[in-house]
């Protein structure tokens, strides 16, 4: 019964904590109690066994499985180092909220039903109180359904294999719309509460998404997997390079993280893309840092970045060192396993992407800039996410393992 | 019978785009889910059909319920929204009877033809009670469209009974300072 528990657990933590908004103490406690109920159903669930309590066959993957365990784990880094003008209990109920969707996409027992709970989850962000207008906020994320749900239509159709095609074409579109990245980004307001920002789409719901809709893509589409790989990699090539290039040169601070997120999204896809064991591992490696590293670093970077503070200071290097990948920090297995993948394939694919990794070099110069000079939780938390990442750096093997790979 | 249900589902669609008021959409989502739930009926999906059935009806009674006032139906400038659910049908009807071939034609176009015109509808920027009846419907193309997979198909037809009812719970009053 761990499935069915991994999905309630979290979803009962969120609604108790909405329930219980006037006593933030008691919404965060008990919330927190339930949310690691669900958690530890995760990590307590076999990989690939079924459980049919409710009458409907649900299991968790082993990918899923270690993408949910890591979520998990970036939430409660993220709660108890919560960046000070940020409550503790909102971050929770959103988190757990999310967490909840994230588990029942995992767990579903077909991906129709995995895009049903995504249209729940996008009812359900856009229903809270934004700057953006409801319309604009609800356009993107109900464009990926859309475009998912074709996509299901026409994988099924009987018909010539082009409709196969049309299939490989709208999981990637939707998937990507989904994400927030290239050719669909979502409209970005700085200013913005995170929770009902594009950035949970991009930073937490989206790893797990994009994990279950490529796994089950390739059963789906068995005929159109090159056409899929092809897609993915082409569109993760205009990722990183719209991404890198956008998060050095724009403007505003808060836009260049978001552009950075799609830089490694981008990665991720190449990776995914390949089809070969490396360049998944690789892609799951970015999609780990992403969860444990750039969301938490985005987050405590929104104070200084509101106070405009930028220094040069050894901590701003060395974020600056783990957001462009280098060594030791997580990146940089994920960024040689993806190059090994893709040599693999196709030697002239790994020098393009080679290539592009320099692209990362002056806007994560740029991104360390905007941590400002951390204090208190926020030094902290910095510390542990570089930690973390120096760990997921120097051995990657057990993350990997969970992932089944 | 599957082809009245398949029209009736492109016409419930259409309304759903046409109209502004809570009348109108609720009208065109109680058309396109009992449309829609005949079709999966005759697909050999009886509980399915149930629950899609079951669902939509919830969701235009409470649909019913709150949005702006009257029909709304084809106001002032919406030539461009009657010209797309023509354009979207006959497109539908190509795809679905013309490139794909095989049984369960008239299933095909129900299904193509409502995800089409309900992506639409969410597309266009409409108000909340418009985009709420949107995704309701969206939820239960969604379900019927599931129903060209045998197999696959009760279990994402209950949930999007349960989405398609529930989208239409939530608050359709922009609340203040957004």
């Amino acid at each position: 019964m761990e499935p069915e528990l991994a999905v309630a657990l979290p979803a009962a933590g969120a609604a108790c904590a909405t329930a219980l908004r006037p006593r933030p103490r008691l919404a965060l406690g008990l919330g927190a109690l339930l949310g690691a109920g669900g958690v530890a159903a995760v990590i307590l669930s076999a990989p690939g066994a079924a459980s049919d309590l409710l009458g409907v066959t649900l299991s968790l993957s082993a990918p899923s499985r270690s993408m949910l365990i890591v979520a998990a784990g970036a939430l409660a880094f993220v709660v108890i180092l919560a960046p000070q003008n940020a409550e503790r209990s909102t971050l929770l109920r959103w988190g757990l909220a999310g967490l909840a969707g994230m588990a029942a996409i995992a767990v579903a027992p077909t991906l129709d039903v995995s895009v049903m709970v995504l249209l729940a989850l996008v009812l359900l962000q856009v229903a809270g109180q934004g700057r953006r207008p409801y319309a604009r906020r609800l356009r993107a994320p109900a464009l990926a359904v859309a475009l998912l749900g074709l996509a299901l239509l026409f994988a099924r159709m009987p018909g010539p294999p082009a409709l196969q095609k049309l299939g490989a074409v709208g999981l990637v579109a939707g998937l990507a719309a989904a994400l927030g990245t290239l050719p669909y980004m979502h409209e970005f307001d700085p200013d913005e509460p995170t929770s009902t920002s594009p950035i949970p789409w991009i930073a937490f719901v989206g790893p797990l998404l994009a994990v279950v809709v490529l796994t089950r893509a390739r059963e789906l589409l068995p005929s159109a997997g090159g056409a899929l790989g092809a897609m993915l990699i082409g569109l993760g090539l205009i990722n990183i390079v719209w991404g890198c290039v956008a998060s050095w040169r724009t403007e505003l601070g808060a836009a260049a993280w978001r552009y950075s997120f799609t830089a490694d999204w981008g990665l991720a896809l190449c990776g995914f893309g390949l089809g070969v064991s490396e360049g998944q591992a690789g892609a799951l490696l970015i999609l780990y840092s992403i969860l444990l590293g750039r969301l938490p670093l985005y987050l405590w970077s929104r104070q200084p970045l509101r106070e405009k503070i930028q220094t040069d200071r050894p901590i701003n290097l060395l974020v600056a060192a783990a957001l462009a990948g280098s060594a030791p920090f997580a990146g940089f297995p994920a960024r040689i396993l993806v190059l090994r993948g893709a040599t693999a394939l196709y030697w002239p694919l790994a020098l393009v992407i080679a290539a592009t990794l320099l692209l990362w070099v002056p806007s994560s110069l740029r991104l360390g800039r905007t941590m400002g000079m951390p204090t208190g939780r926020q030094l902290a938390g910095i510390a542990v996410a570089l930690a973390l990442s120096v760990a997921l750096g120097l051995y990657p093997q057990p993350l990997l393992s969970l992932a089944g790979q | 019978m599957t082809e009245a249900a398949a029209f009736a589902a492109w016409l419930g669609g259409a309304i759903i785009v046409l109209a502004d008021g809570r009348r109108g959409l609720a009208l065109g989502l109680a058309l396109m889910a009992a449309s829609l739930a005949v079709a999966t009926f005759m697909a050999g999906q009886q509980v399915g059909a149930a629950a899609l059935l079951a669902g939509g009806i919830v969701g235009s009674a409470l649909r019913y319920r709150s949005g702006p006032e009257g029909w709304g139906l084809m106001q002032p400038g919406s030539t461009p929204r009657i010209i797309l659910t023509i354009v979207i049908g006959l497109l539908s009807l190509y795809l679905a009877l013309s490139i794909s071939t095989g049984d369960g034609g008239a299933l095909r176009f129900a299904a193509l033809a409502s995800i089409a015109l309900t992506s639409a509808r969410l597309l266009q920027g409409a108000d909340r009670a418009a985009a709420l009846t949107a995704a309701s419907a969206l939820a239960l193309a969604l379900g019927a469209a599931s129903a060209i997979a045998p197999a696959a198909s009760l279990s994402a037809c209950v949930a999007a009974g349960i989405v398609a009812a529930g989208a239409s719970t939530l608050s359709v009053i922009e609340p203040s300072g957004a």
